[in-house]
């Protein structure tokens, strides 16, 4: 799990390389220098070697990014300079430069969504960036690079040589776009985003996790639900594995899919699984300390439908399906975790009735939470597993949140090249908490719900243009699937089925149903995508 | 501004924000990741939040528009990084089933 830093590698490079090879050298530092030679043969006949050990090559060396930012870069080098690599020379220099140019974990932290390809994701950019650059691109684009400033003003130089009509956008025809751009806004993000962070120098010291081992695993996906799973991970080269994924949906349908997996900069982890036949992706994050990873998991072909993953290491409870129970209700409760052997305890007020089943990652019970259990989150344990995950003890369903709630379906098939873009909605809940008044800050989270799921016209003009009709249809498990792609006869100008939607969950408590709602924009293609949008 | 009146539906819509700091406002409050509004039009969403704001259908002015780069985060520009996106499909709102994406990322 060695992550070659700038030191180890020039010392590869001296004159004492070749006393070092077969003897010390790890697997780790091969990859590494694979990687460079790649480097050096391709990106040197048009980078230049600067004579500046600390930084080597011009252009490339006073930039740092994930992996999928350096898939960008040399892409775009493909594209327009007229690089020719293969794709495994391009592995090895996305490897090279990942790790010895990556970014930390507390770097990335921010704006792990969007390598999670997680969509509908609302951002709250700084105002100085929203005009400037977040009003193509997301806040994680930049956020996500590390540059000096000579770097960031070049940046602003290449958009103007690749999209000139930059500065003839609304918010930038009306000011010096240019000038604020590379006097204002390239200062700012070398100092925000700067090149020279020292988290980077400490994260390439620190010892790496080690991800190789059994995981246990809790997640969620669209149409079927919360699942638990073992991952088993086999190193088979230095940084690439094996994994196998095997475990059960809620419902207790079988879970199975194996594939491989890479990791970068000693955390980033990128698998690609078949599951249940079905090719799917994984990012993940590794903790630090190497207890948990976690990310999400999603159809490589629509990455749009997929949902959170989190996979632990030791004894622990990760997550509890459903993780919530009304005040004198039985119901069945899945607990999802690792090593689970002793006694079930859901906390005060709340009894097992009986285990359904179990095993060591999994145990099913029928709970019961009395009439007079105070309401409140209760630590559930088995055995002596850790407490990771909370069981919310309730009176009432309060007010029911749709996430996303400002979301994108876009239109496609029907012949066309471009698939649909659906949309996934999930209702959570929460009780009132102490004051009784939904909406507040002690409104207690209950999780997720299952619900009543309807469309509306967001508004009066969607209404009128019948946007119901075309954009759209919703299913009982919160999936959106727009309309079919091209012109629409049917409609005024032959629009296409764009629509402009509410989605409506309606939770059903008891004699009660609580309403709660999203904003649906059904709307184009996009014909581009990056790694990061 | 005060003689001009406002003719079209999106120059409606425009009057509504009295200022361009509130235009600004309203681009500011709704952004979900991966979507452009401020092209003028926007390609997938417009600055009110909406779709009313748009070319539609948007095959029948795409070229006039992607052409010059003008989506160049959603929609191939011609001009500087994709020359030959649309060289087969001379008319885009007849043609559109032949028009494809750029999604070079999934090589992985």
């Amino acid at each position: 799990m060695a992550l070659n830093n700038n030191k180890s590698k020039r010392a590869l490079l001296s004159g004492s390389a070749l006393a070092l090879i077969g003897t010390m050298l790890t697997p780790a530092a091969i990859q590494a220098a694979d990687g460079e030679s790649v480097l050096k043969e391709k990106c040197l006949a048009c980078h230049t070697q600067t004579g500046d050990p600390e930084a080597p090559y011009s252009r490339i060396s006073q930039q740092r990014k994930t992996p999928e930012g350096w898939h960008m870069t040399i892409n775009r080098m493909q594209r327009l300079n007229g690089l020719y690599i293969t794709a495994e020379e391009k592995q090895a220099v996305i490897k090279f430069l990942s790790d010895t140019q990556g970014l930390a974990p507390s770097e990335t932290a921010p704006f792990r969504y969007v390598l999670e390809q997680k969509p509908n994701v609302v951002e709250e950019v700084d105002p100085a960036y929203v005009e400037m650059c977040a009003r193509c691109h997301s806040n994680a684009r930049f956020g996500l690079q590390r540059r000096t400033l000579e770097e960031w003003q070049l940046h602003v130089n290449s958009h103007m040589a690749i999209n000139p009509t930059t500065e003839l956008h609304a918010l930038a025809r009306d000011r010096s776009w240019y000038d604020i751009a590379y006097n204002d806004t390239a200062p700012k993000l070398a100092m925000d985003y700067a090149f020279n962070d020292p988290a980077w120098k400490q994260w390439q010291k620190m010892a790496k996790p080690e991800l190789a081992g059994r995981w246990s695993v809790a997640g969620y996906m669209p149409g079927k639900g919360d699942y638990s799973a073992t991952m088993t991970v086999t190193e088979t080269a230095n940084d690439q594995f094996s994994v196998t994924i095997a475990g059960h949906y809620a419902d207790g349908t079988p879970l199975q899919g194996s594939g491989s997996a890479k990791s970068f900069a000693g955390y980033e982890w990128r698998a690609s699984l078949t599951v249940d036949g079905v090719k799917m992706r994984q990012v993940l994050a590794a903790a630090e300390d190497g207890s948990s990873m976690t990310g999400r998991m999603f159809r490589s072909a629509h990455d749009e439908i997929g949902g959170e993953l989190k996979a632990m290491q030791g004894t622990a409870v990760v997550a509890l399906s459903p993780s919530a129970i009304k005040q004198g209700q039985t119901q069945e409760i899945t607990i999802i975790g690792s090593g689970l052997k002793g006694s079930v305890s859901l906390g005060a007020g709340v009894q097992v009735v009986k285990v359904l089943s179990r095993s060591a990652d999994r145990v099913v019970v029928l709970a019961k939470a009395s009439g007079s259990a105070t309401t409140g989150m209760r630590d559930v344990r088995v055995g002596n597993s850790k407490a990771a995950a909370q069981l919310a003890v309730y009176d009432h369903v309060a007010r029911v949140d749709v996430t996303p709630n400002e979301s994108i379906a876009r239109i496609g098939g029907n012949g066309g090249k471009l698939p649909k873009v659906q949309s996934h909605y999930r209702a959570l809940a929460y009780s009132a908490g102490a004051d009784g008044k939904p909406g507040t800050d002690d409104d207690m989270r209950l999780g997720y719900m299952p619900a009543l799921w309807s469309l509306q016209p967001f508004d009066e003009a969607a209404a009128h243009e019948n946007d119901l009709k075309y954009a759209g249809t919703i299913d009982g498990n919160g999936i959106f699937t727009p309309g079919d792609a091209g012109l629409n006869p049917e409609r005024k100008y032959s629009t296409n089925n764009v629509g402009n939607l509410k989605v409506v969950a309606q939770v059903l408590d008891g004699d009660n149903a609580v309403e709660g709602e999203a904003h649906l924009l059904v709307t184009v293609p996009v014909f581009i995508k990056r790694a990061i949008q | 501004m005060k003689h001009l009146k406002s003719f079209n539906k999106k120059a409606k819509m425009l009057d509504q924000a009295t200022s361009p700091n509130e235009v600004e406002e309203v681009v500011a409050m709704q952004s979900v990741v991966g979507c452009t509004s401020t092209n003028d039009p926007g390609w997938e969403v417009d600055p009110f939040g909406g779709l009313g704001s748009l070319c539609q259908p948007m095959e029948s002015d795409l070229y006039g528009c992607a052409d010059a780069c003008w989506w160049p985060a959603q929609v191939p520009d011609t001009m500087s990084q994709y020359p030959n996106w649309s060289q087969d499909v001379s008319k885009a709102d007849q043609d559109w089933r032949k028009l494809d994406g750029i999604f070079p990322e999934e090589e992985k």
